[in-house]
């Protein structure tokens, strides 16, 4: 996701004085000057300063050549939220379905995104979910949770 | 007495075992490209847990080592850096395969490897109890501006804007500032989450930032090209005479590998790149660079291991990490009750000597390893992306689940994932946002309290000697950019950014 200094500045702009406001809204430690509101909104008139510099290009000059991008049609972009979604999945899946299922889903699909054959990605999603789960919750005790299918360790 | 049972502590074997593993470990991550020394010591957090301190620590020291070498290989077969230490000379090394001096490359990342790690545990060896002396008498001031100081340097990462850097700092700092743990003990920007009450973890973060966004660029981004079959001959046949040859440019790489280390903030990274380009400027024959020459594989590839021993000497005395790694060290040294801290030297000494050892037997068992992996490295490279990737997302899942059984963070995981993404697209360097969260908590606290100490006053925070020294380099290091910008002005532009030499 390329975005132009523009946006990416205002956006710290506006991050910076959300955190400056919220960080003025803090209560103060009776008796003492500094207390918890000091250091947010330091960094919230920093990041502000950051953003109007960015958003008008200074520091411009010091950034490597980004190499052209071959040309992708608008939705190969959002390839990139296959993890995240993946990820959203495990953390809403995972404590019902358990972990191997769960895992064996996440390897599947990433997979096949990822332009696997079935070949490859069936035995994977089978074969690594039982490995990790050996590994983490035999030895290293990680409570993961069975789910609807436990292994029979 | 100290030191024979230091060597008694790293002889156990399950430490002798857990160096072996990582250093494989490390050897494989290391060397696929997208995968880095900082993921593969983030994914071994969890492991660490299970492990006795000395071997915790040792899986840390040694796959990060093995890691940054590795990265080497990609980088001369394929001119594809393995890890973001290597991108420097990856031409120059890439050069050279294509000369059909493949082997010399290799070689030459393989031994000036594992002589910067040696020259570099050195200097751990020999500052840090020095160090830590002064350290005793450091102050809220002192360690105020070490963390800032700390911060500063992490912006100054080579080929990025400087001001987005920090920028990044700036939000990472702001991201340590959600939950309780600052001096009054107030909720902050937690927007009534419970789970936030306790701030952001920097494990989630890092192995967000660093795995989950490397996956998700995987799946943007064209699969890299296989590597063909190839036999090599000797590895290490001409490295005594380049090492004759290259001599002063090999002690400049250490040197100054050393000096970006011990620097809070700058890693291996920024010291390739400003060994590169210190190599360049004084060699005799500066023309033959990037036509496949090895006096910059020499300098630089000492320097990045070189760096990588020396930032374990601000994260052991002072607990503020010299680049990435240390920064994950850190956490796990705090978890294995070895508190950063000068008096880690005066009480724990042996544990210290433990890690010396450590340090020098990674880098020596690196050369029969790493002559094992290039001869090898057809087959590992071979793996399909397709494969690997989707695993990584699983191991990141589990691993930070493991941190705190909470799912909490594996949602934390894929938001960071997500941020580090965008950023990198973006220009926006992921090293600072990560530093920044990493020391967030310690850098508000010092400064807090050396304002209530001081009264708001600011001379308080340059008046003793040392804070005044660490206050100027601080200063130094955030104008740098500054003068680089006029002295680009000046002499035409041909400066690279952020580097500190040509």
């Amino acid at each position: 996701m390329q975005l132009s200094d523009r946006v990416t500045g205002g956006v710290l702009v506006l991050l910076g004085a959300a955190a400056a406001w919220g960080g003025s809204r803090l209560p103060a430690v009776p008796g003492q000057e500094v207390g918890p509101a000091a250091f947010p909104m330091l960094i919230g008139c920093g990041l502000i300063l950051c953003g109007v510099l960015i958003a008008v290009g200074i520091g411009r000059s010091f950034e490597a050549e980004e190499a052209p991008e071959t040309p992708h049609p608008w939705w190969y972009g959002l390839r990139a939220l296959v993890p995240f979604a993946l990820l959203l999945f495990y953390v809403l899946a995972s404590e019902t379905l358990g972990f191997v299922l769960t895992a064996a889903a996440m390897i599947l699909v990433g997979a096949l995104v990822l332009g696997a054959r079935l070949r490859l990605a069936l035995p994977l999603a089978v074969l690594m979910p039982l490995l990790i789960h050996l590994a983490f919750y035999k030895l290293l005790r990680v409570p993961l949770p069975d789910g609807l299918l436990s292994p029979p360790w | 007495m100290e030191l024979l049972e230091a060597f008694r502590l790293v002889a156990a074997p399950d430490v002798l075992i857990a160096i072996l593993a990582s250093a494989i470990y490390g050897l494989v991550v290391g060397s696929l490209p997208g995968l880095s020394a900082t993921m593969a010591t983030a994914l071994l957090v969890p492991v660490t847990f299970w492990l006795s301190p000395i071997a915790a620590v040792a899986t840390i020291i040694t796959a990060s080592a093995m890691a940054i070498f590795s990265g080497d290989i990609p980088g001369c077969l394929l001119r594809i850096p393995g890890t973001p230490a290597s991108a420097a000379y990856t031409d120059e090394a890439y050069a050279l395969t294509r000369k059909g001096q493949a082997e010399l490359a290799l070689g030459a990342g393989l031994w000036f490897s594992a002589i910067g790690g040696i020259v570099g545990t050195l200097s751990l060896v020999l500052m840090a109890p020095v160090l830590a002396e002064m350290a005793l008498s450091f102050s809220t001031f002192e360690y105020f501006w070490l963390a800032f100081l700390g911060l500063m340097c992490a912006t100054l990462v080579a080929r990025s804007s400087p001001i987005k850097a920090i920028a990044s700092m700036l939000l990472g700092l702001l991201i340590a500032c959600i939950g309780m743990e600052n001096p009054a003990g107030t909720p902050r920007f937690t927007f009534g989450v419970p789970d936030l009450l306790g701030g952001i973890e920097p494990i989630p973060a890092l192995v967000g930032v660093f795995a989950v966004s490397e996956v998700m660029r995987a799946m943007v981004t064209p699969e890299p090209p296989k590597l063909p079959d190839r036999k090599f001959g000797s590895i290490l046949a001409n490295q005594w005479a380049l090492t004759k040859k290259y001599q002063w440019p090999m002690w400049r790489g250490n040197i100054i590998g050393i000096i970006i280390g011990v620097l809070p903030g700058a890693g291996a990274d920024m010291a390739a790149w400003v060994s590169y380009a210190m190599s360049k400027k004084f060699s005799r024959e500066k023309e033959k660079f990037g036509t496949g020459h090895p006096e910059g594989l020499v300098e630089a590839g000492a320097s990045n291991n070189a760096s990588l021993a020396s930032g374990w000497v601000p994260s052991l005395l002072f607990g503020i990490p010299g680049d990435t790694i240390t920064a994950i060290a850190i956490g796990v040294l705090y978890m294995k009750g070895l508190n950063p801290g000068p008096t880690l030297f005066t009480e724990n000494a042996r544990s210290m000597y433990a890690l010396y050892i450590i340090f020098i037997l990674a880098n020596i068992i690196m050369i029969p390893l790493g002559i094992l992996m290039i001869r090898m490295a057809s087959q590992v490279l071979r793996a399909p992306r397709a494969a690997i990737m989707p695993v990584i997302l699983v191991m990141c899942a589990v691993g930070s689940f493991a941190t705190g059984s909470n799912l909490f963070s594996v949602l934390l995981v894929g938001l960071f994932g997500c941020l580090g993404f965008v950023m990198e697209r973006n220009g926006y360097p992921v090293a600072a946002l990560v530093l920044g969260i990493v020391m967030g908590s310690m850098v508000e606290q010092n400064f807090i309290t050396s304002l209530i100490k001081s009264d708001g006053d600011v001379l308080p925070f340059i008046e003793r000697p040392v804070s005044g020294v660490l206050a100027a380099m601080t200063f130094g290091a955030l104008l740098w950019p500054l003068g680089v910008w006029i002295w680009n002005r000046v002499q035409g532009p041909r400066l690279p950014a952020g580097s500190a030499a040509e």
